[in-house]
């Protein structure tokens, strides 16, 4: 009976935390008051119309989601082959070339983009938005292989040789073959990897320039002068955007079937 | 031109520095069912692979349909290979995967169409063309791998032990599906298996592996009655082997004096063929199993164990009594090392 009681005591600690704040947000963003107060201070839609005629925000929606789903899908042209080479070829320093497909992650994001910025920004010339695209990728890219490399050591070496008896070359039996029985993992990583880019803050802090701003750096720049409802709004729409998006993906191409 | 129609020769195979098959050389006639039978480990797979492109020797050559294909790619080289874990495409559904050459050499779709049909008919799986491979039982699966590759007609059909994951029921099937296909298209069909009575049953002729070397060649009847070497004989289930000293037969630092003249360096008997109640050597009944039309006896004799069976109907002796037996010149096996 009591262990009974502590289980759900737990499970439901867990809930309050894990969906506590997404409510708490909803709520606040549904203020009529001036400033982000919880409990809300009255209700009304406004917060969350304002946030759409935001010059700024929606500037730098468009900017992040560009980063996202351009940044990941690049990083998964490059991920998608590194992890083949490593899961199919007995490569001379495959746990090397591990370790340094994924120092984005394990280095910290802040110097990330402080180098970014003191190397390529400033001496080379490059633009914001280039360093941030790259910046991006490279962040997106560890996850890439990893998620694509453990599809792939699930998927037999067998049926690609088998394509390649049938007629297929390579090439062709990887497009043909591979692919398709990795598809879920590829998925799985540019989920992933979207959300991952498209929340970043620490990278993206250091780059950014007049007019260029990723929503999460433009969301907290906002929030130092104006403190009020709209960014808990937008907040809680990005949030609904996140699980519309892996819901979308669920439903029409299954991939929970596989992960 | 010669019925050679597969020529392995002076072939070596290697992986990295590990010498898997030192020197092979090796002649497959137009249309035979051959079978590469040795122990597990003992190269069959690694031959396999070599003579279908997806290994390149280390040196030697391999001819098909008096053509050196040595260098030519895998997918160019017309040969199919059914793999031993079938290596069906699990995204694709039955009727996909046979398609699957078919759709590569740029048939019209009629035409595959056709011929997909006319194929998984063959192998009794028309009713299930929609259906995913994981959906399917592992001899329908077997039968997928086999039409999947017959399709494309190729010269040479190589099959990597075909029958070792199916049950024993279904093994038998697949047997008389294997040998019907290849009396019906003629095919040159080279199987792989570790299984002496499969080889018998199947093949036309057996080719006996062991590290990588030919131990022996022959049609099924000459390798069960006549295994040259000790190491054949033993394979093939012949169960009283004994080496040979100055006439006398020799074992666990005993001797039993022979009946009759030899020269061989070993000497084997099936149990059959081991005569008893009768001859001039004793040993103590171990023990005795009824296996339907006979008794198997194991003898324990000074030189060793004996295994020797007679007719069911015969000797009710127990175990613990001793018995005379003979191991006679008819029905020895004369072997080297
Ligand atoms: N990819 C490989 N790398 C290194 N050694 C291998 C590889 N594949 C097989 N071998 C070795 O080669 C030998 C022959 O293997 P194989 O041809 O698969 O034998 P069989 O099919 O007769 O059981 C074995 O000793 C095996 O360990
Ligand atoms: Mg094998």
């Amino acid at each position: 009976m009591n262990i009974k009681f502590a289980s759900r005591l737990i499970i439901s600690l867990t809930l309050t935390f894990l969906i506590g704040p997404f409510l708490i947000i909803i709520l606040a963003g549904l203020s009529a008051g001036d400033f982000m107060t919880f409990p809300p201070d009255g209700m009304s839609l406004k917060w969350y119309i304002k946030v759409f005629t935001v010059e700024s925000f929606r500037e730098s929606f468009w900017l992040s989601m560009l980063l996202a789903v351009f940044g990941t899908i690049c990083a998964l042209i490059l991920g998608i082959p590194a992890a083949y080479a490593i899961s199919r070829y007995d490569l001379p320093y495959s746990e090397t070339i591990k370790t340094i497909v994924a120092a984005p992650i394990i280095v910290p994001g802040i110097i990330v983009g402080l180098a970014l910025l003191r190397y390529l920004v400033v001496p080379l010339n490059f633009t914001v938005t280039l360093a941030l695209f790259m910046a991006h990728t490279a962040l997106v890219l560890p996850y890439a292989v990893r998620v694509v490399s453990s599809s792939l050591n699930n998927l037999r070496g067998d049926m690609e040789e088998a394509a390649v008896l049938l007629g297929c070359g390579r090439v062709g039996a990887f497009m043909r073959i591979v692919l398709p029985n990795i598809r879920s993992g590829v998925l799985a990583a540019f989920i992933l990897g979207f959300v991952t880019s498209f929340n970043q803050v620490p990278v993206s802090l250091f780059l950014s320039g007049p007019g260029v701003r990723t929503l999460p750096i433009d969301m907290l720049g906002y929030m130092e002068i104006t403190y009020d409802p709209s960014v808990a709004a937008l907040s809680a729409l990005l949030a609904f955007l996140s699980v519309a998006i892996v819901f979308v993906a669920e439903k029409f191409l299954g991939f929970s079937r596989y992960v | 031109m010669s019925d050679n129609f597969v020529s392995l020769q002076k072939l070596s195979l290697a992986y990295g520095q590990t010498l898997v098959v030192p020197h092979l050389d090796l002649d497959i006639r137009k249309g035979e069912l051959i079978a590469l039978l040795g122990p597990s480990g003992c190269g069959k797979t690694t031959t396999m692979r070599a003579i279908a492109g997806l290994m390149a020797p280390q040196s030697g050559h391999i001819l098909i349909d008096a053509q050196d294909v040595t260098r030519i790619p895998a997918n160019k080289r017309g040969i199919g290979l059914v793999f031993q874990s079938y290596a069906l495409f699990p995204h694709l559904s039955a009727f996909e995967n046979v398609a699957f050459g078919l759709r590569l050499k740029k048939l019209t779709n009629s035409d595959i169409t056709k011929r997909v049909d006319r194929w998984l008919e063959t192998v009794g799986l028309a009713h299930l063309a929609k259906r995913k491979p994981d959906d399917m039982s592992g001899g329908q699966q077997q039968r997928l791998a086999l039409a999947r590759s017959l399709v494309l007609e190729p010269k040479v059909l190589l099959l990597d032990e075909p029958l070792s994951n199916l049950d024993a029921r279904l093994r038998l099937d697949m047997r008389l599906e294997l040998q019907r296909v290849q009396l019906e298209t003629g095919i040159t069909m080279v199987f792989v298996t570790h299984d002496q009575a499969e080889a018998l049953a199947l093949a036309n002729r057996i080719v006996l592996m062991k590290d990588g070397k030919i131990e022996q060649l022959g049609a099924p009847d000459e390798l069960y009655n006549a295994p040259q070497t000790r190491f054949a004989a033993d394979f093939l289930g012949f169960q009283n082997i004994f080496e040979v000293e100055d006439q006398t037969i020799v074992g666990k630092g005993n001797a039993l004096p022979l009946s009759f003249q030899t020269k061989a360096r070993y000497l084997a008997w099936r149990p059959g063929a081991v005569t008893l109640e009768k001859g001039k050597y004793e040993g103590k009944i171990k023990s005795v199993s009824f296996a339907g039309e006979q008794r198997e006896f194991v003898i324990e004799a000074p030189i060793g164990q004996i295994k020797a069976t007679t007719p069911a109907a015969n000797l009710p002796r127990q175990i613990g009594e001793i018995i005379r037996f003979d191991l006679p010149s008819e029905g020895v096996c004369e072997l080297r090392e």
